[in-house]
């Protein structure tokens, strides 16, 4: 059966989250254009607002603030501004779980370099057991999430060790489907928008029925509320999370462009999306969540930025078309000594 | 060196952005929350001015603020208690806004702004007569400001030279032209600050006779100074500042949906006429004391256009310069100004050209939401192809939102976000005034006229880039534009030179070509609400409203 794909956004109908009604819009636009609520209009929070945060925590220890970099332009812009424009002493953080490219990983040390600021690059398989398992069970787990469950733990042992106060991401506006409030305390830890339902779902069943049974991840986060209890209670932190993109009102294309010519910073040759800098483990991440179901967490955070009026629902399209073929597929199954027969329906 | 005025806590709150003494981003928080004549903290247009500079509070040198809030609250005691027990409801009522904001205005401004820095305070009618001056052509000039109130002045009148302002007389509150003109603004059931526009041009349909009963309220000499007579008003009595006395003088008060009468309107001319008589005294005064041939006008109640034309035309001054944001929220340069020139002593060497300080918006965000929302639109090559494009549809007799560039600082929309239609039109005023604009039909509207041609059209052969002036029609147009005309037939009049605004030039000039008449009807782009100020808004009112046509940067949109 052909996709039915909505008319305002780029979700695609997938029972029971998305409906799309008579008119080709889904209930997720339908809900927005309910609410009464133009994040194209005004922030909902001002760039003062952030300097007031930010501010309250200055100069209290070594280091200002935790940056979580990937490498990527998002991060790079907010590592840029932290550094450049709001005036901080940043500790960078890279994280690697065996699947990020070289590339990237150049990418961050060349800005760190021209920075001047100190970094600190976390390089791990701990994880590439329970990736595998998420391909041969078949499970209907989005990858992303799981991921960022170990990273964000360790990005908050490391706020503790270093008693950091406040932990700058590259989180765009598209990436916070819940208010920034939210976001700052919780770390986008709520899965209650209806586009992520199911997937939440699954997440939670993997995490009890394959990750905590597994004496190597006894300790493993199940979710982010188990993530932030571990940051409170273990490490006890209490370090908010701030991406300075959800405060400034620019395109990406502004601020690549900066760190084009400050930081000599480029796209990489291949990522997915296109013009992102995510990992090689990401397509094939995207690619079990479309076969799963019909749209994958770049096609919310896209349909999330068409609504924002930051990108069109055609270059999200564009952005968002990939051949997953078996020359890019292959090399990452083989990393997890997986086949492309483990990944057919 | 940057510097951020600010002005706000009354009415019109603004932040502007001098960089070494050059204006460059200047905006009201009304375009912002959507408020109108908003007077919070203007925060919004503060991060707008600093955003648009790609610099944070950490980068300011200066902050200024347009009044010196403790002398004003001083002169409020003072008047509550010499009313006491009259005035104890509205000392309770106000109070609080004293505690929570006004006295505390260096505190929220470190607060909110993260600025650890000196915050200068300059005098209301100082910020009122820098924000003229500095931005003016010239060198020396005689300056009047007329307001309400700040401090305790209500109007002054000045002498500059060079970086250094010297005020030289003042007339105090109680006794304000400006008070004057809202009380019986609110009288007339007009909403104050939105309504005395309102009285005006509904002076023109009366005739001014009640001179007699208004020399009753306000005693006024020859050199322009004046007094109030008290008797008649009750000030921080309650919601109404005139008495019973006043309403045995002019008969009982019109109720907000009442009809206007004929006396309505006569006692709205001869309001007119005293203000008119009185700030002409006071430009006359001026010239006498100082010999300067320019004059700059300042003040909320120099928006009052018709009194403006008559400064303009029957003073001995040669040359008048008034900044489109008259009222307070020009206030919020005049201090940054001050700071920069007069206290920091940098020679002066800012000139206004247009009042585009606002934000724009690139094609590509507009894009966005035009196909986003999916509206039929064309994206035109060259500007001449849009301006070709829309001035066919207005000679066709249709209405275009015109939205371009940077939005406008001041009450005026001067070309960047505006409604424009054929001037000729003999049904277009009403057209506008009940389907889109939803006002008063009395209310006239605007024109737009090439400046090298405005003296074949009317009697007057002045520069009037920021509509401040009315003039009246030569002969053989009389009754040409009705669109335009108001009953007195004057129209208000914006000249345009194509250095100041390149593409509105060119678009009245190809109406000129089609039509042979190089002005347009230009009104603010509005419904009741404040100006748009983002395509999202202006997007909004083309749909809601019967605007034909939405010509928003290279676009043009069509229903």
């Amino acid at each position: 059966m052909e996709e039915k794909r909505c008319v305002e956004c780029v979700l695609v109908e997938s029972k029971p989250d998305i409906i799309i009604d008579e008119d080709g819009v889904c209930n997720v636009c339908k809900n927005h254009h309910a609410s009464g609520i133009d994040e194209s209009q005004e922030p909902e929070y001002l760039e003062t607002d952030f300097l007031k945060i930010i501010d309250k925590h200055r100069g209290k220890g070594k280091y200002d603030c935790l940056c979580m970099l990937s490498g990527g332009k998002d991060s790079t812009a907010s590592l840029y501004y932290i550094k450049e424009k709001y005036k901080m002493n940043p500790l960078v953080f890279t994280f690697n779980h065996g699947f990020v490219p070289d590339e990237h990983i150049q990418s961050a040390m060349k800005s760190v370099e021209k920075l001047g600021v100190d970094w600190i690059y976390f390089q791990t398989d701990f994880m590439k057991e329970m990736f595998r398992k998420i391909v041969k069970t078949k499970s209907k787990v989005v990858i992303c999430p799981v991921c960022s469950l170990w990273y964000m733990l360790k990005t908050y042992e490391i706020a503790a060790q270093w008693d950091i106060p406040i932990i700058i991401s590259g989180w765009t506006k598209g990436q916070t489907t819940s208010s920034k409030k939210s976001v700052m305390s919780k770390c986008a830890c709520d899965q209650d928008p209806v586009e992520y339902s199911t997937m939440a779902n699954a997440t939670r069943d993997f995490m009890n029925n394959h990750v905590r049974t597994d004496p190597r991840y006894a300790d493993f986060p199940a979710s982010m509320e188990d993530v932030l209890t571990i940051a409170r209670k273990k490490y006890k932190t209490k370090a908010i999370v701030l991406s300075p993109h959800w405060f400034v009102p620019s395109h990406p294309d502004e601020y690549v462009k900066v760190i084009k010519e400050k930081l000599d910073w480029d796209y990489p040759v291949r990522s997915y999306p296109k013009k992102s800098t995510n990992c090689d483990l990401n397509f094939l991440a995207s690619k079990l969540a479309v076969d799963n179901y019909g749209y994958s967490h770049y096609h919310i955070e896209m349909s999330n930025l068409i609504r924002m009026g930051m990108i069109t629902r055609e270059e999200a399209i564009a952005l968002l078309e990939i051949d997953y073929d078996k020359e890019l597929l292959n090399p990452i199954l083989e990393k997890l000594d997986c086949k492309m027969e483990d990944i057919k329906k | 060196m940057y510097i951020l005025g600010i002005s706000c806590f009354y009415h019109d709150a603004s932040a502007c952005l001098i960089k070494d003494g050059v204006v460059v981003a200047a905006a009201q928080e009304e375009r912002f929350n959507r408020d109108k004549y908003s007077p919070v903290f203007p925060i919004q247009s503060i991060n707008y001015c600093l955003q648009h500079e790609g610099i944070t509070s950490y980068d300011l040198d200066h902050v200024t603020f347009y009044e010196k809030m403790y002398l004003k609250f001083e002169r409020t005691i003072v008047s509550h208690i010499e009313g006491f027990p009259f005035t104890y409801k509205n000392f309770l009522d106000t109070m609080p806004l004293w505690l929570k904001d006004r006295l505390v205005v260096p505190l929220y401004i470190k607060d909110e702004l993260t600025f650890n820095k000196k915050i200068w305070f300059v005098k209301h009618h100082l910020s009122h007569a820098a924000s003229s001056y500095f931005l003016s052509p010239f060198n020396q000039a005689a300056i009047l400001t007329v307001d309400g109130v700040g401090e305790y002045a209500s109007a002054t009148y000045g002498f500059a030279h060079e970086n250094k302002i010297e005020i030289k007389k003042e007339i105090s509150y109680p006794h304000s032209l400006g008070l004057l003109y809202s009380i019986v603004t609110a009288y007339l059931g007009f909403r104050v600050f939105s309504g005395e526009g309102k009285v005006m041009a509904l002076a023109e349909f009366g005739t001014p006779c009640y001179i007699k009963e208004f020399n009753e309220l306000i005693d006024v000499r020859e050199d322009g100074s004046f007094r109030i007579n008290l008797d008649y008003f009750s000030f921080n009595r309650g919601e109404k500042m005139h008495n019973k006395k006043f309403i045995k003088l002019l008969g009982e008060e019109r109720p907000e949906d009442a009809p206007i009468a004929q006396r309505h309107k006569d006692i709205a001319a001869s309001l007119q006429k005293v203000t008119e008589d009185v700030v002409l005294k006071m430009a006359r005064h001026a010239y006498r004391e100082t010999k300067s041939p320019n004059l700059c006008l300042a003040g909320g109640v120099f928006l009052n256009v018709t009194a403006n034309s008559r400064i303009l035309n029957e003073t001995p001054f040669k040359n008048v310069f008034i900044q489109p944001a008259a009222g307070d929220a020009g206030s919020a340069i005049g201090s940054a100004l001050y700071l920069y020139h007069s206290i920091l002593n940098n020679e002066k060497r800012t000139t206004m050209i247009n009042s585009a300080l606002g934000p724009h918006y690139n094609l590509s965000q507009i894009e966005i939401i035009l196909k986003n929302k999916r509206l039929k639109y064309t994206k035109t090559s060259t500007s001449e192809e849009l301006t070709k494009k829309v001035a066919q549809f207005l000679a066709d007799g249709k209405v275009v939102a015109w939205f371009q560039g940077r939005m406008e600082f001041g009450p005026r929309a001067l070309g960047n976000r505006s409604i424009l239609a054929d001037p000729r039109s003999p049904t277009m005023k009403d057209w506008l005034n009940l389907t889109i604009k939803h006002r008063e039909d009395f209310r006239p509207f605007g024109a737009s006229i090439l400046r090298e041609r405005v003296s074949e059209f009317f009697e007057f052969d002045h520069d009037s880039p920021y509509m401040l002036y009315v003039a009246h029609f030569q002969k053989k147009y009389q009754g040409a534009f009705p669109a335009i005309t108001h009953i007195n037939g004057t129209s208000r009049i914006q000249t345009v030179r194509r250095e100041e605004n390149h593409r509105y030039y060119e678009l009245i000039s190809e109406f000129s070509k089609l039509t042979d008449v190089p002005m347009l009807l230009n009104t603010s782009l509005n419904d009741t609400e404040p100006i748009v100020c983002t395509p999202l808004s202006a997007i909004d009112l083309f749909l809601k409203t019967k605007i034909d046509y939405l010509a928003i940067e290279d676009f043009i949109v069509e229903k």
